[in-house]
């Protein structure tokens, strides 16, 4: 066997990946040729230092919570759009169905639609230049930014002044309501969790907010955090949370405010059920 | 029994996109993992795990039914890839950049990362052509075999060996020219620091 031949096997070798028969052969090669024992060596000593570098550890729990959040809105909008479509599609689709194929009329509709243009055009105030609008654009990312940001502090009161500013943002992005999410689960302060349930009762119309919002209920032993939790779940009639409901109602190790607002929570979702 | 990938991806391009949920919880550690190697930045790698997702949501009708998952979503991660680095204003050279990245606080034995082997090593992958990096954490981080990098890279699967082989050597070169000149870049850094 040719030491070219030998090379181009060693990338197989490398990743284990040979014939029994291809290996014996490379390797029996290699003992007898100091070329390739040296080139194959160093290659698997970097193969093998590479094996080394670790990764970094991924915050499985924060992505997963970013994506229930992109999976539910995608959901909603399907229930409103319809499946998805190339925009070339969609609009190719509609001239072709719409369009008047007689020069004419093609003619005559390209007149109204400018008419139409014209009088609607001074109808309507000037929209703000695009100057404006990259300006305004750049002040709500950069007011979500420092919302973000200071949900990260050290500082509990930075964190609850995160919360807070949560709810000055015009429209928070994805997030923003992610962060709340997090904050909510994970934080080691009560305030800023019993917080955050505020902030996060402007996105109860969102499945993950609920979904959360239920999973703490369960997961969550400040009785504080559960007293607001109850009342939260009971607000947005979110009935998936009545098994929890029930659950603390009659837990003796509850805290017995707690089991009371639960059995409360209990009876009044289970009215409006 | 478990679903397998490409039923739930004909699944989710059929409007059932809650199947994403299982492909989620399989993909998100590889191509995380894929992405952060190629980036050098886990921030970056999580938003674009977030990005490849939301693309696979969005380009779903173009799944073709048999087609391999594994492949079809590390390729959408590659574009991905490729788009954040085509839309940053600033075009830092990568290699400089990453150099500057590794944290060099003392470890344990009061060893830097940028002493330790595999920290240099590090820093040398990250120099190493941009082609030829991919190619080697596809073959040693994601065990992809050879036929479906060939695959995924859309050339032949002999190329591809050639090729892993070739980037072992040009990374090795690397390597040792960063042995030579051990860390100097910080040690001086961390020197003029202290003269100031």
């Amino acid at each position: 066997m040719r030491c070219k031949d030998i090379s181009a096997q060693f990338a197989d070798y490398l990743a284990g990946s040979l014939g029994e028969r291809e290996r014996e052969a490379l390797e029996s090669h290699v003992r007898s040729c100091p070329g390739c024992q040296e080139e194959l060596s160093q290659a698997s000593r970097t193969w093998r230092l590479l094996g080394d570098i670790p990764g970094d550890p991924p915050d499985s729990r924060a992505m997963r919570a970013r994506f229930d959040t992109l999976l539910a809105e995608a959901v909603r909008d399907q229930g409103r759009a319809g499946p998805p479509l190339a925009p070339r599609g969609l609009i190719g689709e509609w001239l072709r169905r719409h369009a008047p194929v007689q020069p004419l009329l093609q003619g005559c509709a390209a007149l109204l639609v400018l008419l139409v243009g014209i009088q609607v055009g001074r109808g309507i105030k000037p929209p703000p230049s695009p100057e404006v609008h990259e300006l305004s654009q750049e002040v709500r990312d950069l007011r979500q930014m420092v919302t973000l940001s200071l949900m990260q502090q050290q500082s509990a009161s930075e964190r609850l002044k995160g919360v807070s500013w949560s709810n000055q943002l015009d429209r928070p992005g994805d997030e923003v309501v992610t962060a709340l999410i997090d904050t909510l689960m994970h934080d080691s302060n009560v305030n800023v969790r019993l917080a955050s349930i505020d902030a996060l009762k402007r996105f109860a119309d969102r499945d993950a907010v609920r979904e959360a919002a239920v999973h703490a209920l369960g997961t969550q032993k400040s009785p504080l955090v559960q007293m607001a939790l109850i009342d939260f779940v009971v607000e947005t009639r979110e009935h998936s949370a009545l098994e929890t409901l029930r659950k603390l109602s009659m837990d003796s190790t509850v805290n017995e405010a707690v089991r009371t607002r639960a059995a409360w929570g209990v009876d009044h979702l289970g009215a409006t059920a | 029994m478990s679903v397998n990938d490409e039923a739930l991806m004909s699944a989710v391009r059929e409007g059932d996109l809650a199947q994403l949920g299982p492909l989620f919880d399989r993909y998100h550690v590889p191509l995380f993992d894929f992405l952060s190697r190629m980036t050098g930045n886990r921030h970056v790698a999580e938003d674009l795990v977030q990005e490849v997702f939301l693309r696979v949501l969005k380009y779903r009708a173009t799944y073709r039914e048999g087609a391999r998952f594994g492949t079809w979503i590390f390729s959408i991660a590659r574009n991905v890839r490729a788009d954040y680095f085509s839309h940053r204003e600033t075009a830092v050279p990568l290699s400089d950049e990453v150099l500057e990245a590794p944290d060099d606080s003392p470890g344990p034995e009061g060893e830097t990362e940028m002493e330790s082997e595999s920290g240099r090593l590090r820093a040398a992958l990250m120099r190493l052509r941009e082609d030829r990096r991919e190619l080697l954490i596809l073959a040693r981080y994601q065990c992809l075999k050879h036929e479906t990098i060939a695959e995924l890279l859309g050339i032949d699967t002999n190329t591809v060996k050639v090729r892993v082989h070739r980037a072992l050597k040009e990374l090795r070169d690397i390597f040792l020219q960063m042995t030579e000149r051990p860390s100097c870049d910080v040690k001086t850094s961390q020197r003029n620091l202290l003269i100031i």
